[in-house]
C-alpha cells in the first residue's frame, strides 16, 4: 500500500499530472477540491475558514481550534480513502498531511510563474498583468495559510522526499518518475506507518467528536492518540467543563481508553519585548511541550500617565453559541495596538501551537507583577527576559534580580533568567587551562610566603620594618589584591565546574 | 615605635587550619548575610591567641582584597552606586583615622595601668564589639519576630520609617544618587560615614553599620546597599591595610590563610542568598551575631583583670578564653551549617531543574 501526497501551487497542471500517474498506476486520485466539497457537505465551510485565517490580525484560540477541526476532518477523510488502498492526493500543502508518518511519498511540484500565468489567464479570462497580480496575491495567502495550519514554510525542502521542476520536464516523464519512486520499497507503508496512521485517525475522530458536541465545543484541547488510547489535554482554566470530555468520548469507536489530563502547569514568561522568532522563545515553547505546560506572557513596561496598569490582551475567550460552527469567521474585533512589544504576535504563535495561557501588559514594577500572579499556584517555572531596560543596564540587572526574588518568595517557584535556558555553565578547555594556570600561581605564592615566614614578617613588622615602613605598606597594598584575585579565580572556576555560580 | 615581631603568633598546622576554618565560616556568613564576616573572624583569631590589633589589622587587610573581588562582581550585577560610595568613603576615612589612632594608643599601654601590652586595645575592641553588635542583633531579631507575628511572608522590603523621616531633613546640600535612586542630605551622610569608618577601623566591622545605615537611613535597596558597602569597603580596607601595615600590625600569613577559607565560603554564601528565603537569612544572621556578642562578653573580665580593674587568679583566663571560644565557634559553625544545609538542599533542587532545562538545549 502506498500514499503519494503531491503539493503544487494553484494553476499548475497538478490535476493533469496526477491523472497521468493515476492512469499508469491505477491508483485513485483525490484532490483538495473534493475535500472542500465534502467539508461543505458536513457544514465545514473551508473557504470561510481560509478567509478568516488570511485576514485575521490575531490568531485567536477559537481560530486555532477551528484549524484543528479542519485538519482532523482532512485526516479522517483521507484515512478512509486510503484504508487498504493506494492513494494519490494533490493539494497546496498536501505533503504536510499525516505528519510524522513514515513511508509516505511527499512530493513538491515547481512550475514556472509564466506557465502558471498562462494557465490562469486562460482559466479566469484575465489580462497578463492582472493574472500576475492575482497569482502573487494568491501565493502570499497560501503561504500564510500554510504557516498557520502546518506551522512550517512551503519552501522548507526538508519536508519533501522529492521535488520536481516542470520547467523542462514533461508531464509524462514527471509522472513516470513519480510512479517509479512511489513503487520503491521505502514508500510502501509498513506496519509501523499504518499504526501511526491509525493513531492519527483516532485522534482526528476524537477531535471532531469533541468539536461537534455542544458540551465540549467551547474547549481548546490538545488531542493525541497512541495504540488506541486517546489523551486529551486541556488548560487549567478549563477544568470546570472538562468532565464532559469523558462523556463525549465514551462512545468513540476503536478507542480502547481515553485519558483526560489538565496541562499540569504554566510557565510564566516576563519581558518588555516579545519575539516569537527568537531562539529563546523556541526553547521556552519546547520546554512547555515537554512539560505539557501552557505559557503565560507578561509584558512589563514602565508606568506612564495614560497607560492602564493592567491590560489583558488574550486569554480565555467566551464562545458564541455552543456548537454553532462559524467556519472561523468572526465579526471585526477591536483594533490591535501595533506597539505592543510583540505580545500579540507571540500569543498568536502560542495559540497556534496550543500553548497559550493568555497574556497581559502590566505598567509598573515588582508590586504590580506580584499583584497579578499572587493568587496563581500552578506555575512551575518563571522566566525573566530583558526587563526595566529604560533604567540602564546596571539598574536593570538589579531590578530584574529583585523581581525574581520577590516572585520566588511569593510563588515558591523556580525563577530563572532567560540566559539560564542556554545553560551557560560550560566548563571548556579554556576554563580548564585558566584553572590550572591560576592554581599553579596560587601554589607558588603561598609556597613562597610560608617557606619564608621569618624574613617576610621581619619586613612587615620586625626590625627591617622599622627602616622600610612605607615599603611594607605598599607591598601589602599590592600583594593582597593579587592573592585575592588569583585564589578567587581558582575558587570561582572550581565552583563553576560543580555548577555553583 | 614598638617592635611588633614578637607579638606575631607562631603558626603551627593546627592554628593555620583553625584560621582557614574561621575564614570559611566567616566567608559563608559574609556571603550569606552581606557583612564582612569580621565579627566572627576577628574574635576567632583573638581566641587563637592572636593579638587583638594584629587580628583586626590582618582581617581588614583580608577584607581589602576580598572587597575588591566582591565589588567587581556586585558592580556587574548593577548593585554599586559609586557616587554614594565616594561620599561615604570621604567621611569614613576620617572615622578610620580616629580608630587607628585610638587602637595604636591603647596598644602601647595608653590606659596607664601598666597592663600587659595589647590588653587595653583588646578590652576596648571587645567592648565596642559587644555594644554595637548587641544593638544590631536585637534590632534584627525584633524585625524578624515582628514579621512572624504579623504573618508577613518575608517578602516585604525593609522598613522605610527611618528613611522617610530622614528624607524630611532637607538641609542643603541634598545629593541625588542615581543607581540607588534616592536623595540624602550631606548632614545625614556625614555621621553615618564617620561611624562606618570608625567601626571598620576599630573592630574590622564596617558593614554591620554601613549596610543598615544605607538601607534604613538612606532608604537604598538592600542589594545596592550591600554592593555599595562592599565597594566602599574596598577603599576603607585599602586605607586600613596601608595604615596598619605602616605601623607593622599586618600578619600577611593570617590574611592569606583567611582567604583560603573565606573565598570558598563567600561563593557558597552568595549562592545561598539566591536560593534561601529572606526571613531565614535575617533570623540566622541575628542569632549568629547574638552568640558572637556573648562570646566576646565572656572574654571581657579577662582583659579587665589584665588591666588591673578586676582581681582573680590568672589561671582562670584559660577558662574565660575557652568559654569565649566555645560560644564563638558554636555560633559560627551552627549558623554556617544551617546555611549550608539549606544551600545544599536548594542546590540539589536547582540542579534537577537545570538538568531538565538542559535536555531541551541541543548545544549542551
Amino acid at each position: 500500500m502506498s500514499i503519494v501526497l503531491i503539493s503544487a501551487p494553484a494553476h499548475s497542471m497538478i490535476r493533469v499530472l496526477a491523472k497521468e500517474m493515476a492512469d499508469k498506476t491505477g491508483w485513485p486520485v483525490y484532490s483538495r477540491d473534493q475535500i472542500a466539497e465534502e467539508a461543505h457537505a458536513q457544514g465545514i465551510k473551508l473557504s470561510r475558514l481560509e478567509a478568516s485565517i488570511i485576514k485575521s490580525p490575531i490568531m485567536s484560540e477559537k481560530l486555532a481550534w477551528e484549524k484543528e477541526i479542519y485538519l482532523s476532518f482532512v485526516t479522517d477523510v483521507l484515512f478512509r480513502k486510503c484504508k487498504d488502498h493506494n492513494l494519490i492526493y494533490t493539494g497546496r500543502a498536501a505533503h504536510l498531511l499525516f505528519p510524522g508518518v513514515p513511508n509516505i511519498l511527499r512530493v513538491g511540484i515547481n512550475v514556472p510563474m509564466e506557465t502558471r500565468a498562462d494557465i490562469a489567464a486562460k482559466q479566469l479570462n484575465l489580462s497578463p498583468e492582472k493574472t500576475l497580480d492575482y497569482l502573487t496575491s494568491l501565493d502570499a495567502d497560501v503561504k500564510k495559510w500554510v504557516h498557520f495550519v502546518h506551522r512550517t514554510d512551503l519552501n522548507d525542502t526538508s519536508s519533501y522526499d522529492l521535488q520536481l521542476n516542470l520547467k523542462h520536464l514533461s508531464l509524462a516523464n514527471a509522472s513516470d518518475l513519480l510512479m517509479q519512486t512511489a513503487e520503491l520499497p521505502e514508500f510502501s507503508l509498513s506496519d509501523e506507518s499504518v499504526s501511526h496512521l491509525e493513531d492519527l485517525h483516532l485522534a482526528a475522530r476524537a477531535t471532531l467528536k469533541l468539536a461537534l458536541n455542544n458540551e465540549t465545543s467551547s474547549l481548546n484541547l490538545g488531542v493525541r492518540s497512541s495504540g488506541g488510547v486517546v489523551t486529551v489535554t486541556y488548560m487549567p482554566r478549563q477544568k470546570k467543563v472538562a468532565e464532559s470530555i469523558s462523556r463525549v468520548l465514551g462512545s468513540l469507536e476503536e478507542c480502547k481508553e481515553h485519558v483526560c489530563t489538565m496541562a499540569e502547569t504554566n510557565i510564566l514568561y516576563l519581558s518588555e519585548q516579545f519575539d516569537p522568532k527568537t531562539e529563546n522563545f523556541r526553547q521556552i515553547t519546547q520546554l512547555a511541550k515537554r512539560w505539557g505546560a501552557a505559557i503565560e506572557l507578561i509584558r512589563l513596561i514602565p508606568k506612564k500617565d495614560g497607560i492602564p496598569l493592567f491590560q489583558e490582551v488574550a486569554g480565555p475567550e467566551p464562545r458564541t453559541e455552543p456548537g454553532t460552527y462559524t467556519g472561523g469567521v468572526e465579526d471585526d474585533g477591536p483594533e490591535v495596538n501595533t506597539d505592543d512589544g510583540g505580545l500579540h504576535i507571540t500569543l498568536e504563535e502560542l495559540v497556534a501551537t496550543g500553548r497559550s495561557a493568555g497574556g497581559v501588559t502590566i505598567a509598573g514594577g515588582q508590586r504590580e507583577v506580584i499583584e497579578v500572579v499572587r493568587d496563581t499556584d500552578n506555575y512551575s517555572l518563571v522566566i525573566l527576559d530583558d526587563l526595566f531596560t529604560s533604567k540602564g543596564p546596571q539598574a536593570s540587572t538589579r531590578l530584574t534580580r529583585e523581581l525574581g526574588l520577590a516572585i520566588h518568595n511569593r510563588l515558591k517557584t523556580p525563577v530563572i533568567k532567560i540566559d539560564e535556558l542556554k545553560s551557560s555553565f560550560l566548563f571548556g578547555t579554556k576554563q580548564a587551562a585558566k584553572l590550572l594556570m591560576f592554581s599553579l600561581l596560587v601554589v607558588c605564592i603561598y609556597g613562597l610566603v610560608f617557606m619564608n615566614q621569618l624574613p617576610i614578617m621581619n619586613f612587615l613588622g620586625g626590625e627591617l620594618h622599622e627602616h622600610w615602613k612605607w615599603a611594607g605598606s605598599v607591598m601589602v597594598f599590592l600583594f593582597v589584591p593579587l592573592v585575592a584575585y588569583t585564589y578567587g579565580t581558582v575558587t570561582g572556576l572550581i565552583l563553576k565546574l560543580v555548577n555553583i555560580d | 615605635m614598638h617592635y611588633i615581631l614578637a607579638d606575631f603568633v607562631q603558626l603551627d598546622l593546627s592554628t593555620a587550619l583553625q584560621v582557614v576554618l574561621l575564614g570559611f565560616i566567616g566567608g559563608v556568613l559574609s556571603g550569606f548575610i552581606g557583612s564582612g564576616g569580621a565579627f566572627f573572624m576577628t574574635p576567632g583569631m583573638m581566641n587563637l591567641g592572636i593579638n587583638g590589633v594584629v587580628s583586626v589589622a590582618s582581617n581588614i587587610t583580608h577584607k581589602f582584597g576580598k572587597a575588591m573581588v566582591g565589588s567587581h562582581k556586585h558592580g556587574k550585577a548593577g548593585n554599586v552606586d559609586k557616587k554614594l560610595a565616594l561620599f561615604m568613603l570621604i567621611t569614613a576615612v576620617i572615622g578610620i583615622q580616629i580608630a587607628v589612632f585610638i587602637n595604636n594608643y591603647l596598644f602601647e599601654g595608653g590606659t596607664g595601668h601598666g597592663a600587659s601590652k595589647g590588653a587595653g586595645a583588646n578590652l576596648y575592641i571587645s567592648l565596642v564589639f559587644a555594644a554595637i553588635l548587641s544593638v544590631v542583633a536585637i534590632s534584627m531579631m525584633k524585625d524578624v519576630l515582628g514579621s512572624y507575628k504579623s504573618g508577613n511572608d518575608g517578602d516585604s522590603g525593609p522598613s522605610r520609617k527611618i528613611a522617610d523621616a530622614m528624607a524630611k531633613i532637607t538641609i542643603p546640600p541634598v545629593i541625588y544618587f542615581k543607581v540607588a535612586d534616592t536623595s540624602v542630605s550631606l548632614w545625614v551622610l556625614l555621621p553615618c560615614g564617620i561611624a562606618t569608618g570608625y567601626l571598620a577601623g576599630t573592630i574590622g566591622v564596617g558593614g554591620f553599620i554601613g549596610v543598615p545605615a544605607i538601607i534604613y537611613v538612606f532608604g537604598v535597596p538592600t542589594a545596592v546597599a550591600a554592593g555599595t558597602e562592599l565597594y566602599l569597603a574596598m577603599f576603607m580596607g585599602a586605607y586600613g591595610a596601608l595604615s596598619y601595615a605602616y605601623y607593622g600590625f599586618v600578619d600577611i600569613r593570617l590574611t592569606m590563610l583567611l582567604y583560603l577559607g573565606s573565598l570558598v565560603g563567600i561563593y557558597l554564601g552568595v549562592y545561598g542568598v539566591k536560593v534561601v528565603n529572606e526571613k531565614f537569612i535575617r533570623l540566622v544572621t541575628s542569632l549568629i551575631i547574638l552568640l558572637c556578642v556573648v562570646s566576646r562578653a565572656i572574654a571581657i573580665p579577662m582583659y579587665l583583670r589584665q588591666l588591673g580593674f578586676l582581681s582573680f587568679d590568672p589561671s582562670y583566663d584559660a577558662y574565660f578564653n575557652d568559654a569565649s571560644k566555645f560560644f564563638l565557634f558554636a555560633s559560627g559553625i551552627s549558623g554556617c551549617l544551617a546555611i549550608l544545609v539549606n544551600v545544599g538542599r536548594s542546590y540539589i533542587q536547582r540542579r534537577g531543574l537545570q538538568k531538565s532545562l538542559m535536555v531541551i538545549n541541543p548545544d549542551v
